[in-house]
């Protein structure tokens, strides 16, 4: 199900929170709204928590996790980490990064198995990542962009990347991910993806502006619609179980 | 075109000159930098049938298109190349424009510099970096650039071209760019016209074939000269003034706005013609009077394009200005002069390059000829007026006593009108000090001076100015003296003695201040607290409103209540004695009035300690109910119920659920969200 939501007027709803299997994460706004969107759709699977990063409300673009795990920037402080711990499950692994591109969330683009990475991004935060998150690390760009973590959102069952990028580079990047993948647009138009989304695997919210065409194609590419089942589902699963053996 | 040769100049050719332009543009295609990717287009269709379509090829020839390997033939070979080094630094080149680099040419490499990121900057990679440098220009440039099979390269200003907002198709060879270049040959489109509205100046033209045919030019005052900004700009930002000036400005303002809709109204046919309609008008104001309601020209019409590049005050001179530089292509002869030419005109290198703005450069000379009088000006430096006015003014200014005291004297008046500064005050007191016993004249001059400043620092009674004050250490007459010790004895309580025995003026002997901290005998029986002692001292004639040099009146100098008493009680009996006001006694007190106060006062701490006691009892009460669960909290009877949460006292209608009542709402609300917890343990 993909849901429609609003931060405070703005639809960059990607920026405000971050979605992964195991928890969410939702920036303190000044309505109650953003939140109970959802832990209407969440709560009763996974901990949605009130975070803030360094006493900013950009999260999603700030952090970067999986259902492994979860990176903070060096800028978050020490009770805005052990908030962090004390909400989140238990195996869950936070972690602090010192890291110069210290918006992790717009370097780094992640699903629960592997991650692209920005290719300046340092090779000891590349080390924690692929321990903390428990991923395969590549350093790519998208259609030409270094912020993978912007322009692209990824999920274990699919991918939707900034729209200029080409069928080959598609390609490619979903032979590396191992996740079908097509290019597209959030927001009526909006190429920064990861800002205008949040997705997991059975879930996925976007900014209020976000068409209906836009919707579709992010239900039928991440594989959020059960009522639709695909051959590729099964295919899909096969070769990603393939990859994971 | 004739100055400095080393730099190149384009030829200008001016957009009415139609046989130059036929020839230009002949067969002329649009540089390629101005062309975009087509925009991204998402259809549904198609990404399902790309969805439907895909498979994942996991081993079957996908390969790195960045380094150019593959296809690989496992899983592992493939993640090995993403992960290699060789494969981050290509993904860099590839962002830089460049070529990718073979693996045996990145190892040769890494061998002569071991560190992976120095090797960005290579020598070989220069004309990329020009080119690249190039099309950041060319994309945010207002010109659109053309180059024709002749090798020149010409720009020209986009507006002529097309609307600021249209949106231009991306059929990726420049079709849309060289249909709207042959436009420029189509009958017609040379008659434009140029409006500029701004700060009170209207200037106006139509021209025809690069020459004038109508123009307007209109100025009132409605810009507040010395503050800048319009007025109307000053009356939205709220509080508008009320001036003379400021009304005029506004008339001024809503003729302005009347009559250049007049003129645009008058010219309505003439604009109908009009190909193009370039304005420049900044504000809402300024736009008001262009696209106000009677006039004929609508801002969304795809004619009126605003000007790409600033101007100068509208007038005749300046319209027929951006005319020119409007109309003006440059053509560079060759792709290279044509890049050159446009860095170093981006470099800032080359300030004026057209021949439209050499124009400008004479223009701007005239004017200096002639005062623009509507125009702040830059003042002129001039030296400030000398202000004390003597010959012996250079240099530093010594006065010692050999000084004459006549010219010490026009000094001090110049000083007491107020025209000296304060350092020669200094000099010129320094001076009365040193020469003090040379001569009675100069000390008459002395005293003329200190008088006023004196009198206005220390609020004095009449009869102290006959005690001489600064006249070296004043004289103590020894009884005065003796009083004072006696005041300031410990086991002395009374003064009777002294007081009778006093042989002089007793009154003036109570009020001698003491010149080191300038208390009178008043004040330091008030300091020693010894309120016998202020009685007799204010019945001797005391004068309780001097004060000392902390500026404190005996009562207030006092930390002692009883003495505090004295003086009050002493006024209730003396109410005519002395002038109160300026005493600092709160007011008379009679010992009934005493005796009353003190009995209110412990009154009240009586009720105080009640109410203590009452709270003590209540808060027990309220614990002891607190300690009860819930299910027995309600069976207490309902008089002795208090708050669930709190365990305080229940208003009349208390808040309540589930037989569950509480003094506040916020203590319902916490409860209730404590409830379901403890529920659910059970």
């Amino acid at each position: 199900m993909a849901v429609r939501v609003q931060f405070e007027n703005n639809n960059e709803v990607g920026v405000f929170s971050k979605l992964t299997n195991s928890y969410c994460l939702v920036a303190i706004g000044g309505s109650e709204n953003f939140y109970s969107v959802f832990e209407a759709e969440l709560s009763e699977t996974i901990p949605v928590v009130h975070v803030s990063i360094a006493g900013c409300r950009i999260i999603g673009r700030m952090t970067v996790g999986n259902k492994n795990g979860l990176l903070v920037p060096s800028s978050t402080t020490d009770t805005e980490l052990q908030h962090i711990r004390n909400s989140l499950p238990d195996a869950v692994k936070v972690q602090r990064v010192e890291e110069r591109l210290s918006a992790l969330g717009n370097v780094i683009a992640c699903n629960d198995y592997v991650a692209l990475v920005h290719p300046d991004l340092d090779r000891d935060t590349e080390e924690i990542l692929a321990d903390t998150l428990d991923v395969e690390v590549f350093r790519q760009t998208v259609a030409g962009n270094v912020l993978v973590g912007s322009y692209a959102a990824l999920s274990n069952r699919g991918g939707l990347v900034h729209p200029k990028t080409t069928i080959q580079d598609q390609d490619e990047l979903s032979s590396l991910l191992q996740v079908p993948l097509v290019a597209g647009t959030v927001n009526r138009g909006s190429d920064v993806i990861a800002a205008g989304m949040v997705v997991n695997d059975w879930c996925a919210f976007c900014g209020l502006d976000t068409t209906s065409t836009e919707i579709s194609v992010i239900e039928s590419v991440f594989k959020l619609n059960d009522a639709k089942p695909t051959a590729i589902t099964s295919t899909m699963r096969a070769s990603l179980i393939d990859s994971m053996s | 075109m004739a100055s400095k040769s080393e730099n190149v100049r384009a030829r200008i050719v001016k957009a009415y000159e139609l046989d130059e332009i036929e020839k230009l543009i002949k067969d002329a295609k649009v540089a390629h930098v101005m062309l975009t990717e087509a925009p991204p287009l998402v259809d549904e269709a198609s990404v399902l049938t790309r969805l439907s379509a895909l498979t994942l090829r996991s081993s079957d020839g996908i390969s790195c298109s960045c380094c150019g390997v593959g296809p690989f033939t496992t899983r592992a070979q493939q993640t090995a190349h993403y992960k290699h080094h060789w494969h981050t630094h290509n993904l860099k080149r590839k962002l830089f424009g460049r070529k990718p680099i073979s693996l045996g040419e990145y190892t040769a490499r890494q061998d002569e510099s071991s560190n992976v990121s120095a090797s960005d900057s290579e020598a070989d990679d220069n004309p990329d970096a020009a080119a690249t440098e190039l099309f950041a220009l060319a994309t945010r440039h207002c010109k659109a650039f053309y180059s024709n099979p002749k090798g020149q390269v010409f720009c020209i200003y986009r507006c002529l071209l097309h609307h600021r907002k249209e949106e231009m198709s991306h059929d990726g060879e420049g079709h849309f760019w060289a249909r709207r270049l042959k436009e420029l040959l189509s009958p017609g489109f040379g008659r434009w016209a140029v409006l500029m509205v701004s700060g009170g100046h209207f200037a106006g033209c139509i021209f025809t074939g690069g020459s004038d045919a109508i123009h307007k030019t209109l100025h009132s005052y409605t810009t507040r000269r010395g503050q800048g900004m319009a007025q109307a700009t000053r009356d939205q930002s709220g509080n508008a003034p009320k001036s003379a000036g400021a009304s005029l400005r506004r008339y001024n303002q809503e003729q302005f706005l009347a009559h250049v809709q007049n003129i645009l109204v008058s010219w309505n046919d003439d604009l109908k013609g009009c190909s193009l309609v370039f304005y420049r008008a900044v504000g809402t104001i300024n736009q008001a009077a262009l696209f106000g309601k009677p006039s004929p020209l609508r801002k969304e019409d795809p004619r009126v394009r605003q000007l790409p590049f600033p101007t100068r005050r509208p007038s005749f001179k300046e319209v027929k200005r951006v005319f020119q530089t409007l109309a003006s292509i440059e053509v560079y002869e060759s792709l290279q002069d044509f890049q050159k030419g446009l860095l170093a005109l981006n470099g800032g290198k080359i300030p004026s390059k057209t021949n439209s703005d050499t124009n400008v450069k004479k223009s701007q000379k005239q004017p200096a000829k002639t005062f623009d009088r509507a125009k702040s000006r830059e003042r002129a430096p001039r030296e400030l007026p000398t202000q004390v006015t003597s010959s012996e003014d250079e240099g530093p200014c010594y006065i010692d006593s050999e000084t004459p005291a006549g010219w010490i004297k026009t000094l001090s008046e110049q000083s007491s009108n107020g025209i000296i500064t304060n350092s020669r005050k200094d000099l010129l007191n320094d001076c009365v000090i040193t020469s003090c016993v040379d001569s009675e004249s100069e000390k008459e001059v002395v005293e003329k001076k200190e008088e006023p400043r004196r009198k206005k620092k220390v609020n004095k009674k009449p009869d102290d100015k006959a005690v001489p004050v600064k006249k070296g250490p004043p004289k103590i007459p020894a009884n005065v003296k003796n009083m004072w010790r006696s005041i300031m004895d410990k086991d002395s309580t009374s003064l009777d003695t002294i007081i009778e025995a006093f042989e002089g003026d007793i009154q003036a002997a109570c009020n001698t201040q003491d010149p080191i901290d300038g208390n009178t005998a008043l004040h330091k029986a008030a300091i020693a607290a010894k309120p016998e002692m202020v009685t007799q001292i204010l019945s001797a004639g005391g004068d309780p409103c001097i004060k000392n040099h902390d500026l404190q009146t005996p009562y207030a100098a006092t930390p002692h209540a009883d003495t505090r008493v004295a003086f009050r009680m002493f006024q209730a009996q003396h109410p005519d004695k002395y002038n109160y006001s300026k005493s600092q006694i709160p007011g008379p007190v009679t010992p009934e009035q005493l005796e009353q106060e003190k009995e209110r006062k412990a009154q009240q701490k009586k009720a105080k300690r009640q109410r203590e006691k009452e709270r003590q009892v209540d808060k027990m009460k309220g614990n002891a109910f607190l300690l009860l669960s819930d299910d027995q909290k309600r069976k207490v009877p309902e008089q002795e119920q208090r708050c669930f949460l709190c365990g305080s006292q229940l208003p009349k209608v208390p808040f309540e659920y589930d037989g569950c009542k509480f003094c506040q709402i916020p203590c319902l609300h916490s409860h209730r969200k404590i409830r379901p917890l403890n529920k659910s343990v059970e």
